[in-house]
């Protein structure tokens, strides 16, 4: 007689397991990441009550995570997009480099008013990183090549060149710091009234609401939705899927070229090598955490926003350094894939009375 | 130019292992059916706590077990998610790389500015001195440190393992079709944590000697991205360990010439035709913050050359990549 445990595949997931399951993946990665403070000798509470209760209680901590949120939820639908299609784009940070290098282009050589100015520069940028995520696009869409690997090799790529030009030809203004020159004020956001947080906001905003309406109400987001969840069948109804693929690999790169900019035009007001801190890479479980609506990466973004303004709350008042937001996001989402085994198969220890036919069924240890 | 070839060719072999010992551990967990993109993740928390337990102890034999064990316990996570829980191979290995690169900025912070003693220079043993003496090439392979030997020594072993062993042919039978091995009697369950406990310490291994031997020393996000051409690296050697040895000699070179670019001097005379279109290109080619992208573009190239050239029967992947196994019980 053997003991083991058997998964059964559930039919329905039970009411408490589904409303349950964010709860338990953020108090999950939360408490793991206490031991991460607990080793530098920081109370975690006392650290949680300064990240969250703090950042949310004041309005320039509130002020700061509108603003981070723009380039999350950006880099979020460059990622959210492809997924949609069932493809990886873990290159998000390379095509908001190569937006942020194409708009600064822009805002420093080209002198227009503001009016035509930023949506020039905003272009600029949506096609220079829908461009580098065009060529894995079109690399996986032609040929199979293996589109995590290849957006993710260019995000190098792409940093490069960007440090290679604010040290080369576009430096300017600082002495012999790397850095492009200031923006000229027609090229930087205005603050937006009320709000107090750069225009580039409504930008994000936008781009949600276009996302929505394009996987919901148009043709070709209902394409991208049949090749992400059955690209046999969408083949057989005569739907392209390299034309689907191209697709949404130039459209999710554009948005984070797009959030490039952003950053620069609304925050950093010059292109400076590694001015992003991870936005492209925290896309990615904004993505996964959001991926059954654009409105819901727009949340997702929103709150590791604010787990990046009290990262550096943190940072200030314990000397915790900063990284702590990394470890938190890859938590989460490990907590949620764990999460998911549970709301697909509820699981049993049985004992295994040896009644079956000669099969190999009931090993010992057989579920490891 | 013998010496220059020479130098090159040794910098070439050093900057080889970190790629042997990761894409030979990458073809492991892959043979057996499990993808790990998590092994950038793996080589950095094996390379900052092989170089942590060096500082501390000062024993750099001491440093790269640890750090070959601290690989395996992140790949631990990303076997019980995969194999147990069968969640997805590829969230879980991205969020691992995540979860090590963030890790290792957070507890690295402390270590980066710390000096050891790692793995001196040395010949081989036994047979060295008289192989060192081979021209051109008896520096670069015979004097080296001792990972540098093992990385070397490791590639027949784990061909020898994966193809003339009982275990290797039970691991490569569970990554091409699951179901028959475990009729045959095969733990799949249990081969598929091996191969990924596996390559995990590989990974691990690969990241100590970056720190240990390569660098001797800790930099944040010092792995810059070799783990992800180990990935590339293994599709291109279509899953074979001794054509993982060709490419990683291949990614050596292309790491090395980017360190010497500046003694490279290709420049044509001033008052030659074209050069004054030349030499600018040439200016900006040989450029080192542009040369440190050759690694990365030329992996992408190769990807495209061996996937565009073989359809995926003959590419060699193993059959059963990517998917959980579940056990039918009705």
């Amino acid at each position: 007689m053997n003991v083991s445990i058997e998964l059964e595949a559930r039919d329905d997931v039970p009411a408490w397991l589904a409303y349950g399951t964010p709860v338990f993946t953020v108090v999950g990665a939360l408490a793991l990441a206490a031991v991460a403070l607990v080793a530098l000798s920081v109370n975690p509470i006392a650290a949680y009550g300064t990240m969250f209760v703090e950042t949310l209680t004041d309005p320039f901590g509130l002020r700061q995570t509108a603003t981070r949120t723009v380039p999350l939820v950006l880099t979020g639908l460059a990622v959210y997009l492809p997924l949609r299609a069932g493809l990886w784009n873990v290159g998000a940070e390379g095509q908001l480099y190569m937006g942020a290098v194409a708009g600064t282009w822009i805002g420093l050589n080209v002198s227009l008013p503001m009016a035509a100015l930023i949506p020039l520069a905003l272009l600029g940028a949506g096609v220079a990183g829908g461009i580098w995520a065009g060529i894995p696009g079109y690399l996986r869409a032609k040929w199979g090549v293996n589109e995590i690997i290849t957006t993710l090799l260019l995000t190098f790529v792409a940093t490069q060149i960007a440090s290679y030009l604010v040290r080369g030809p576009m430096q300017g203004g600082m002495g012999n710091f790397p850095g492009s020159a200031l923006l000229p004020v027609a090229a930087q956001y205005p603050t937006l009234p009320v709000l107090e947080v750069h225009a580039g906001f409504l930008v994000g905003l936008l781009a949600v609401a276009a996302t929505a309406v394009l996987v919901a109400r148009t043709r070709v987001g209902f394409e991208v939705t049949v090749v992400g969840s059955n690209p046999l069948a969408a083949a057989q109804a005569g739907m392209s899927t390299t034309r689907v693929y191209l697709f949404v690999f130039l459209v999710g790169g554009a948005f984070a070229g797009l959030a490039g900019f952003n950053e620069i035009a609304g925050v950093q007001e010059r292109l400076r090598p590694e001015f992003s801190s991870g936005y492209g890479f925290t896309a990615i479980p904004i993505a996964l955490l959001g991926r059954n609506g654009a409105v819901r990466v727009l949340l997702a973004a929103a709150f590791f926003a604010l787990l990046f303004v009290g990262g550096s709350k943190l940072e200030v008042a314990y000397g915790v350094p900063a990284a702590l937001t990394d470890v938190i996001q890859a938590l989460v989402i490990l907590c949620l894939i764990t999460a998911e085994f549970f709301k697909r198969y509820s699981v049993a220890l049985e004992l295994d009375r040896g009644d079956e036919p000669a099969s190999v069924e009931g090993e010992p240890g057989g579920a490891a | 130019m013998a010496g220059f070839a020479a130098g090159l060719l040794d910098a070439a072999v050093r900057a080889s292992t970190v790629f042997v010992f990761a894409a030979l551990g990458e073809i492991i967990s892959e043979r057996g059916g499990v993808l790990n993109l998590g092994v950038e993740g793996m080589m950095l928390v094996g390379a900052l706590s092989g170089f942590a337990t060096t500082v501390v102890t000062g024993n750099y034999w001491l440093g790269f077990l640890v750090g070959m064990a601290a690989g395996a316990a992140l790949a631990l996570i990303h076997a019980f998610l995969c194999i147990t829980l069968k969640s997805s191979q590829v969230i879980s290995g991205v969020m691992l790389t995540l979860l090590g690169t963030g890790l290792t900025t957070y507890f690295g912070g402390a270590w980066v500015d710390r000096s050891i003693d790692g793995f001196p220079q040395m010949t081989l043993p036994v047979v060295g001195e008289y192989l060192v003496e081979l021209p051109v090439i008896g520096e670069a392979v015979f004097r080296s440190t001792a990972p540098d030997f093992i990385a070397l020594a490791l590639v027949p072993v784990v061909w020898w393992f994966l193809f003339r062993t009982n275990v290797g042919l039970e691991i490569i039978s569970v990554g091409e079709d699951p179901e028959t091995a475990d009729t045959m009697g095969v733990d799949v369950f249990k081969i598929r944590y091996l191969c990924v406990l596996l390559g995990g310490a590989f990974a691990g291994a690969a990241g100590a000697h970056l720190s240990l031997s390569f660098s001797q020393l800790w930099a944040t996000g010092m792995v810059a991205g070799r783990g992800w051409i180990a990935v590339a690296l293994v599709i291109f050697a279509q899953w074979r360990p001794e054509r993982a040895l060709v490419g990683a000699y291949l990614f050596g070179l292309l790491d090395a010439l980017q360190l010497r670019s500046q003694s490279i001097d290709l420049a044509l005379d001033a008052g030659a035709p074209l050069a004054g279109v030349v030499n600018p290109a040439l200016d900006f080619l040989m450029h080192p913050t542009i040369m440190a992208t050759y690694p990365y573009l030329a992996t992408i190239l190769v990807l495209v050359v061996t996937v565009a050239r073989f359809d995926d029967s003959r590419l060699g992947a193993p059959s059963a990549l990517l998917e959980p196994y579940s056990r039918e019980t009705d």
